[in-house]
């Protein structure tokens, strides 16, 4: 058998808390195991070689979404990027641009998410007077329950925000993950929403009509969303909607 | 505005929609801009192939500019200049207004354009690159298109011999060099992001595929007829007389 690759490892560091510390390209060494993720190398180096390493993960499964980082120029998730995957043996890892650097590999997705739900109200809007938390809920067509679910998968790693350049040029601008549950509360019957209502979030130059559809989102998505298909139907959606101008929100 | 003066009740509804400041400019400056652009992109493509019918041969060239000048409707069989003046003032505005609406998408600030090129280094992606070039070559059309449609409104002479001194004579080649890549690019991928872009199609890699090979076809029968008016042109002595069919 073939002796393990020893991997070299290119990793961003800086700590911003720090005022001595500047950016910095610090390099390492890893030993290859077989079945080997961006994410176990990286525990084994904070293990034995710098404690201070910093980056993220919870699940070690592409669930929760907080190890996304940018591997060799491309940014998706480290738990589930094997090395075998780079046959040169060099890995250079950097923190998700477009968002708040914690340190070195950690960036605060958690804010931008927080905040963009609270911008745009992403949370399900039951028409009041239907709930009855007494009775039975009313079935869902299977047929609409795929598709909220196919939308449910998104893990909010913000891979789709960093690989954006119209969110990078402009930061007001809302990204694909906040377009994609605009779309999924919109195809949902439960929420009593109006397009109106959608339009007065989603219908102007930080929403569906300053996207230039540049698809970065959709070309790097770890969950494969289909970022391209619910813009175009929010897009669509939102050229039919005729907004009331009164409103203040 | 005359809207200021009004008291600011849903009443005045129908009339909020004609102030810029609307919430429904948002959508229609995406409906416009990508209708004028599907209007210029088919127009140009349509364009290239007339031009290029000098492949063909002078009098295929100028049996097609005969017949969309209107021949069939004159009494000398010849056509109507003014037709080419009329409909070149026509895509000037449908220019102008696509321009209006593509201007939102540049990068103002120059904070905005160093964001864009940085992104574009850190992560190397295809469509955000095409776009970036969509834009350089939008910009250089802004200035190019409207001294081609500013020509053809001016003096309206088309024809074998005639285009054959614009190009050649006149120095116009230098003008086509830079508009016709530019001119290209700019379309056909302006085309495929509105397909894109309102979804009317779900398999974009086999659609931008099919627009790089239209680019690279579009490209050649434009260039083979730029040089087709050049050797043309060569062979012209001054004063030119206007071609006409032998028989
Ligand atoms: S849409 Fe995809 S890339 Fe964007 S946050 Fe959700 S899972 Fe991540
Ligand atoms: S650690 Fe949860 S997605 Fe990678």
């Amino acid at each position: 058998m073939d002796s393990p690759r020893t991997i070299r490892f290119d990793i961003f560091r800086f700590d911003p808390q720090d005022p001595q510390d500047s950016p910095k390209m610090v390099t390492y060494e890893v030993t290859e195991a077989p079945g080997m993720t961006v994410f176990i190398a990286l525990n084994m180096l904070r293990e034995q070689q710098d404690p201070s390493l910093q980056f993220d993960f919870v699940c070690r499964a592409g669930i929760c979404g907080s190890c996304a980082m940018v591997i060799n120029g491309k940014p998706t998730l480290a738990c589930r990027t094997l090395t075998a995957n780079y046959p040169e043996g060099k890995i250079t890892l950097m923190p998700l641009p477009g968002f708040e650097l914690i340190g070195d590999l950690s960036v605060n997705t958690g804010k931008f998410m927080r905040e963009l739900a609270e911008r745009l109200q992403l949370w399900l809007q039951p028409n009041a007077d239907v709930v009855n938390i007494h009775g039975l809920e009313t079935p869902m067509d299977p047929e609409e329950a795929a598709k909220l679910y196919e939308l449910e998968r998104c893990v909010e790693c913000g891979v789709c925000v960093s690989a954006c350049a119209t969110k990078q040029m402009r930061d007001t601008f809302v990204g694909a993950v906040g377009m994609m549950k605009i779309a999924r509360f919109e195809m949902d019957s439960r929420d009593a929403r109006s397009a109106d209502d959608f339009y007065h979030v989603i219908g102007n130059q930080d929403g569906v009509f300053g996207c230039m559809t540049l698809l970065g989102c959709q070309d790097t998505c770890p969950k494969d969303l289909p970022h391209m298909q619910q813009i175009a139907y929010l897009r669509r959606k939102m050229a039919q909607t005729i907004p009331d101008s009164n409103r203040i929100i | 505005m005359a809207t200021n003066f009004l008291p600011n009740n849903s009443t005045n509804k129908g009339h909020f929609i004609k102030d810029f400041s609307h919430p429904i400019w948002a959508a229609r400056a995406d409906k416009l801009q990508s209708l004028s652009g599907i209007m210029l992109g088919v127009f140009i493509v349509m364009h290239l192939h007339f031009e290029s019918s000098i492949l063909l041969g002078k009098e295929a060239f100028y049996h097609v500019v005969q017949f969309l000048e209107g021949g069939v409707f004159s009494e000398s069989g010849h056509g109507y200049p003014l037709l080419t003046q009329i409909f070149s003032a026509f895509m000037l505005l449908v220019v102008i207004v696509h321009a209006v609406f593509a201007l939102r998408r540049f990068p103002t600030q120059l904070g905005q354009w160093q964001a864009l090129r940085k992104q574009m280094q850190f992560l190397p992606h295809e469509d955000t690159k095409i776009w970036f070039w969509q834009m350089v070559t939008g910009f250089g059309l802004f200035f190019m298109v409207p001294v081609h449609l500013f020509t053809m409104m001016l003096d309206p002479a088309i024809g074998p011999h005639l285009s054959a001194e614009r190009v050649y004579y006149d120095n116009a080649w230098l003008l086509y060099v830079l508009l016709l890549p530019a001119v290209v690019v700019h379309a056909i991928f302006g085309l495929y992001r509105v397909c894109v872009k309102w979804g009317l199609v779900s398999q974009r890699f086999a659609l931008l595929k099919l627009a790089k090979i239209i680019v690279a076809y579009l490209l050649v029968i434009g260039v083979a007829s730029l040089i087709a008016y050049i050797v043309i042109g060569r062979s012209l002595e001054l004063p030119i007389i206007p071609y006409v069919p032998m028989n």
